[in-house]
């Protein structure tokens, strides 16, 4: 013990890096006989190298002034082959420290690219032109100048310091839940809610019975042919023993999600063309929402079939295959209240108590 | 010697220390970046977006209008004969589409060539425009009993009507029909 106190006052005077492991030393640092044998010794290898450099060598001036790349460039007869001049991105992405990093999607060279958008949609057109500027008109608040809104109680709730335990303890939640719902803001000029995406989404019941893929197959080209997106399959999260569906086993559903362009082509045709042929249909339910500017309503089977695109040959898929689906259209309201105004005024109808 | 491993043990420790320091960053990372900036070794394959070939359409409504929009379907035209323009959930205030009988089979229309439109000629066609409003309905109601009633007083008046009718409103019935209607009566 005694021997070992020098040794632990030595640690601390010396600095971090030349502490002793406690570990045993590697064998990077062991030295064996074998190394100074005449073929593995150092010394003679150094002497092999050479010692002048060809950097060191003059550059002949001939080749300085062959160099003519734009006199080539105009003797050449042909055209290079395309793969000489132009820039192709690279199939894989290795990394952000590889040398060829791709470029980003928004270049036309990216493999990832998506052109568009190509045409301007006649929903996107009567929104810009008439429906935004009558929702900002409708919404409108008047306030007299000089008026200070009321100031409101903050969101979180902060803990009555009764206990020396609530020092540093983060914020409560509202009363009654622990949900805290968007906050909607005044709407004006700048923030006019609007269709953001609509998703399609269809949950194909049969896709795991008797060992047959093809209803999810015509469930994804169906969902494919009405909305211009190749579909997503997702598999289930759950058993359903009386359908055989397993967890993480089968995929069951088909979603495509809608941006922009195609987003406002098929909610023109939803709007002007299938959804007036359903019949004895009042309308989407008032209460639907999920309270934060989300409306979803659902097709059965015979209705999905009414889209153009899959009457232009219903032949092609199996009539009991066709898949109902979900429609949830994403708009950029905060309330479910917002949305609804938005969407009615686009053209779907709504039935029943209007709930917020 | 020793300083090397050393050093190298030092290394591992200080990276060990910031992944446990910030737990939270790491989930949040995306694929791309990396908040201990090391190779990524593996290459993911950046996969070409596949979007279904789509054509313009051009929709004709069935009141005339028309758009365009780009669609799967390869059909140049699609003309469609139930849409916004003539269903009477998007205009419940259109009186052409809310007064459109129920005749799919042609049943009514055969009574009509039969028997003319004689059964409802003391109703007055005010009465029978109004007839679907709920508020003007009891309003109308009564209107059109008085006028029955002052209709009726003039005994005369409603043979002038009845022949006067079918002149006016509907077209002549056939002569054959016409002996069997008064023999009927």
């Amino acid at each position: 013990m005694a021997a070992r106190e020098p040794s632990r006052y030595l640690t601390r005077a010396l600095p971090r890096a030349t502490v002793p492991s406690i570990r045993p030393q590697g064998f990077l640092s062991r030295r064996n006989v074998s190394d100074e044998a005449p073929a593995r010794r150092l010394s003679d290898h150094l002497t092999e190298l050479e010692s002048a450099s060809s950097l060191s060598t003059a550059v002949p001036n001939s080749a300085a002034a062959s160099f003519d790349p734009l006199a080539r460039a105009a003797a050449r007869k042909n055209q290079l082959p395309r793969g000489r001049y132009q820039f192709r991105s690279p199939k894989y992405n290795r990394g952000p420290l590889h040398p060829h990093q791709p470029p980003p999607p928004s270049h036309p060279a990216s493999r990832l690219f998506v052109p568009g958008p190509f045409s301007a949609p006649r929903a996107e057109q009567t929104f810009d032109s008439t429906v935004s500027a009558d929702i900002m008109t409708l919404c409108y608040v008047h306030t007299p100048p000089g008026f200070k809104p009321p100031p409101k109680a903050a969101r979180l709730r902060e803990w009555d310091d009764s206990s020396p335990y609530h020092k540093n303890r983060v914020l409560r939640g509202p009363r009654g839940g622990d949900v805290l719902r968007l906050l909607r803001k005044p709407i004006k000029f700048n923030n006019i809610p609007e269709l953001e995406r609509i998703t399609i989404h269809s949950y194909v019941k049969n896709a795991a019975a008797e060992r047959n893929s093809s209803w999810l197959h015509v469930a994804g080209i169906a969902v494919q042919a009405i909305s211009n997106v190749r579909v997503e399959t997702f598999k289930s999260k759950s058993n359903v023993a009386p359908w055989g569906i397993a967890a993480n086993r089968d995929s069951v559903a088909v979603k495509a999600e809608l941006y922009g362009e195609n987003m406002y082509h098929f909610f023109g045709k939803l709007v002007d063309v299938v959804l007036p042929r359903i019949k004895d249909w009042d309308g989407v339910k008032g209460s639907s929402g999920d309270s934060s500017g989300n409306i979803t309503f659902g097709l059965v089977p015979e209705n999905v079939a009414l889209f153009p695109e899959l009457e232009i040959n219903y032949d092609m898929y199996p009539p009991k295959m066709i898949p109902g689906c979900h429609i949830t259209l994403h708009t950029t309201a905060k309330t479910d209240k917002d949305a609804r105004l938005l969407l009615s005024a686009m053209g779907i109808p709504f039935y029943g108590k209007i709930v917020n | 010697m020793s300083m090397h491993t050393s050093l190298r043990r030092t290394a591992a420790t200080i990276t060990n220390s910031t992944t446990t320091i910030l737990p939270t960053r790491l989930p949040t990372q995306s694929s791309g970046t990396t908040f201990v900036c090391s190779q990524c070794r593996h290459a993911t394959l950046l996969r070409r977006p596949k979007r279904p070939y789509t054509f313009t359409q051009l929709i004709t409504l069935s009141d005339g209008s028309t758009f365009t929009h780009r669609t799967t379907s390869p059909a140049p035209i699609y003309r469609s004969t139930r849409d916004t323009r003539n269903s009477l959930l998007w205009n419940p205030s259109s009186s052409k589409l809310m007064n459109v009988e129920e005749d799919e089979a042609g049943r009514l229309a055969a009574f009509r060539a039969r028997f003319g439109r004689s059964f409802d000629a003391n109703t007055p066609a005010a009465a029978e425009e109004a007839a679907k409003d709920p508020a003007a309905a009891k309003q109308a109601e009564a209107d059109a009993k008085a006028q029955a009633k002052a209709d009726q007083e003039e005994e005369d008046n409603l043979l002038d009507l009845i022949s006067a009718f079918g002149q006016n409103e509907a077209p002549p019935p056939p002569e054959k029909k016409t002996p069997k209607f008064t023999g009927k009566k």
